[in-house]
């Protein structure tokens, strides 16, 4: 169970933050102008906050219920880590201080930010899933990053064409053709899936001593923080009209 | 400095951070919690204003709080895996719960509170804040359980390694957490109220139109602030009863008690240095005491003055004094929390694990690269995110983007 619950979060973020990870990833492909960013961004804005807690609260779970493969994952790992969190960082900040002010270099510092720290992302979390999950190293250790990036922009077009409209929703739409927005998510969604499973049957999981006082209690939450996420999709189940508090 | 230095400064610097800007988050998510439910019940247009413009402030403050808190979340594993790994089995329960019943729940309504403004159903929305201020405190319940534990281990068991979950009720209701979230949440609303009461000051200072508007946040500020000082003094006068007896020796200058210890835990624990730096400890604690003192008597008399509306629209020197007031509060906060902190050294998991054990074989070159880079990309959010609320607070309720209107609005077409 306590396996369960940790792909639980772990796959979740794959999917769920994958989606906004692209699409600051492909943010100057998408909106060629400020207010087509913008507008860009308000496809992700209700959706990123709750989407990157998933990885927060996979660090919990290793935290509490795999404390000895936690150390050894993230100090193991640390220049990915820190790499991972400073990239982490610029993204949020980007997205937070992007509206703050109206002037345009302002605006363009921050969205450079939020495609730099995309980017990163979506890198360091490549070279960890290959390096430590894979176990591949040397000129082979660039193939599951690429990988990863790889789908995690394809991931994020698909979602931008689901949320967007006009040109925009277009240029996401390209890599689809006409397979269909929802079933080009789907179809990403799921490779993403394959790889964190591939990826999480090379980890040793030996969980700790803990289950027995915090499985019951994780079991009672997840329905909650399910429904949660779900009332997200659902109120902003619409598509972009116009830009976002951000 | 050697590599165990570097991993507590770059510990310290992120927590440190972390803590101030919580602190606010804590204070504000409350009083605009209680704001928008008179708003929402009243549709009062001045406390829906109130509500928009405090609530504008509290997101650009929750910003930081949430990019530090990310950061926190991977410390522990990145730079001390011996602690993770001696007593992750049995603290780590304690940041597992966080993560999920506080963190996860927090954020996600978060988002549906700051973009659902327009979109949903008022009641719903506000529903949504309440969650939010309630699960920020769920957050500080977990993160000080956890802290308590290493203050004063209870409710394990050795098995010669690592410790173990014996009494999970003990460790929660361990009264160095409990009484540590007292006086944090007690802190956390003094933060709160002298924030607002300052704001309120300069724009009546300014002579604002909104005259109405800030009497009345300064009447929440300030009606908050003196008994949020009063509960804070009491848990912290309950603290000084469960001080390891090494910060207790420290902060009353007890040479013959430091004695003590120090061959009691050589004792138990082999030759080595066992006593908290006692420079820190004592000015620590002294800053805190005196900073305590002021506040105390500033709420009293700002109480007093509150009362009488011509002093509140035209007492100038009084709303000089409340701006200047601000910072006052946090200095106390970070004051107390180094007192706290620095006090346990030299233990991570106190009188069961060392510092200088819990630290993770990181090279000394990696841990001042990753210092380096994080104090720099904090110190360059730190001051961006404090000149933004500065500039967002001067400028008055007309300039909020939080929950406003959009101009045109088409029929929006579903997309999934």
């Amino acid at each position: 169970m306590e396996i369960f619950i940790l792909a639980f979060f772990a796959l979740g973020y794959l999917v769920l933050a994958g989606a906004d990870i692209g699409v600051g990833m492909a943010l100057p492909y998408l909106g060629r102008t400020p207010e087509e960013r913008r507008e860009v961004i308000a496809a992700i804005a209700p959706f990123f906050l709750g989407n990157e807690v998933w990885l927060v609260v996979t660090a919990g779970v290793l935290a509490g219920l795999f404390p000895k493969l936690e150390g050894e994952l993230l100090s193991g790992n640390y220049p990915l880590v820190v790499a991972l969190l400073l990239s982490w960082v610029t993204r949020d900040a980007g997205l937070w201080l992007r509206g703050r002010l109206t002037g345009r270099r302002w605006q363009s510092w921050w969205d450079g930010a939020i495609v730099a720290g995309s980017w990163g992302l979506a890198l360091s979390l490549g070279g960890l899933l290959g390096g430590v999950l894979v176990g591949l190293t040397g000129a082979l250790a660039v193939l599951p990053v690429a990988v990863l990036a790889a789908l995690f922009g394809a991931h994020g077009l698909a979602f931008a064409a689901l949320r967007l409209r006009g040109e925009p929703r277009r240029r996401a739409a390209a890599l689809s053709g006409g397979a269909g927005e929802a079933r080009t998510y789907a179809l990403t969604a799921s490779a993403l899936l394959v790889v964190g499973v591939l990826a999480g049957l090379r980890l040793p999981l030996e969980p700790g001593t803990s289950g027995a006082v915090l499985v019951p209690a994780m079991l009672a939450m997840m329905p909650l923080m399910v429904a949660a996420q779900g009332w997200v999709w659902w109120t902003f189940r619409h598509r972009v009209t116009g830009p976002s508090y951000l | 400095m050697d590599t165990v230095d570097l991993a507590r400064l770059q510990f310290a610097l992120t927590a440190g951070a972390h803590f101030l800007f919580v602190a606010l988050t804590l204070g504000l998510a409350t009083l605009v919690a209680v704001i928008q439910t008179r708003a929402t019940i009243s549709r009062n247009p001045v406390h829906l204003g109130m509500t928009r413009f405090w609530g504008q402030l509290y997101v650009i403050n929750y910003a930081m709080g949430i990019i530090t808190g990310l950061v926190m979340e991977f410390q522990l594993g990145m730079a001390w895996s011996g602690l993770t790994e001696f007593a992750g089995n049995a603290f780590g329960s304690a940041l597992a719960l966080e993560t999920m019943v506080a963190f996860f729940i927090e954020s996600t309504f978060l988002g549906l509170w700051i973009f659902g403004w327009d979109k949903l159903n008022r009641w719903a929305h506000l529903a949504t804040i309440w969650i939010v201020t309630l699960t920020a405190y769920a957050s500080a319940f977990w993160i000080l359980v956890a802290n308590g534990f290493l203050q004063n281990p209870v409710g394990y068991r050795f098995d010669g390694n690592s410790l173990h979950i014996t009494d999970f009720g003990a460790m929660v209701a361990n009264p160095a957490a409990m009484v540590a979230l007292g006086h944090v949440l007690g802190g956390a609303m003094m933060v709160g109220g002298f924030f607002m009461a300052g704001v309120s000051g300069y724009h009546l200072l300014k002579r604002t139109a909104d005259l109405d508007f800030f009497r009345k946040s300064l009447r929440v500020g300030v009606g908050v602030a003196l008994p949020a000082t009063m509960v804070t003094a009491t848990f912290g006068g309950l603290g000084f009863a469960t001080l390891q007896p090494g910060k207790l020796a420290a902060w009353t200058g007890d040479a013959e008690r430091a004695a003590e210890v120090q061959a009691e835990m050589t004792a138990l624990h082999g030759p080595g240095y066992y006593l908290p730096p006692e420079e820190w400890v004592r000015s620590s604690a002294l800053a805190m005491l005196i900073l305590f003192a002021i506040m105390f008597l500033l709420s009293g008399l700002n109480f007093l003055l509150m009362l009488v509306r011509p002093v509140v629209h035209r007492f100038r020197a009084w709303h000089v004094l409340l701006v200047a007031a601000i910072p006052l509060p946090f200095l106390a906060m970070i004051a107390g929390w180094i007192f706290r902190e620095v006090g346990r050294q030299p233990w991570a998991v106190h009188g069961l694990l060392t510092t200088r054990d819990a630290m993770s074989p990181i090279s000394e070159g990696m841990m001042r690269f990753s210092l380096a880079a994080f104090a720099a990309v904090f110190a360059v959010l730190v001051v961006i995110n404090y000149w933004l609320l500065a500039r967002a607070a001067r400028r008055g309720p007309d300039g909020v983007a939080l929950g406003v209107r959009p101009a045109e609005k088409p029929e929006p077409v579903p997309a999934f």
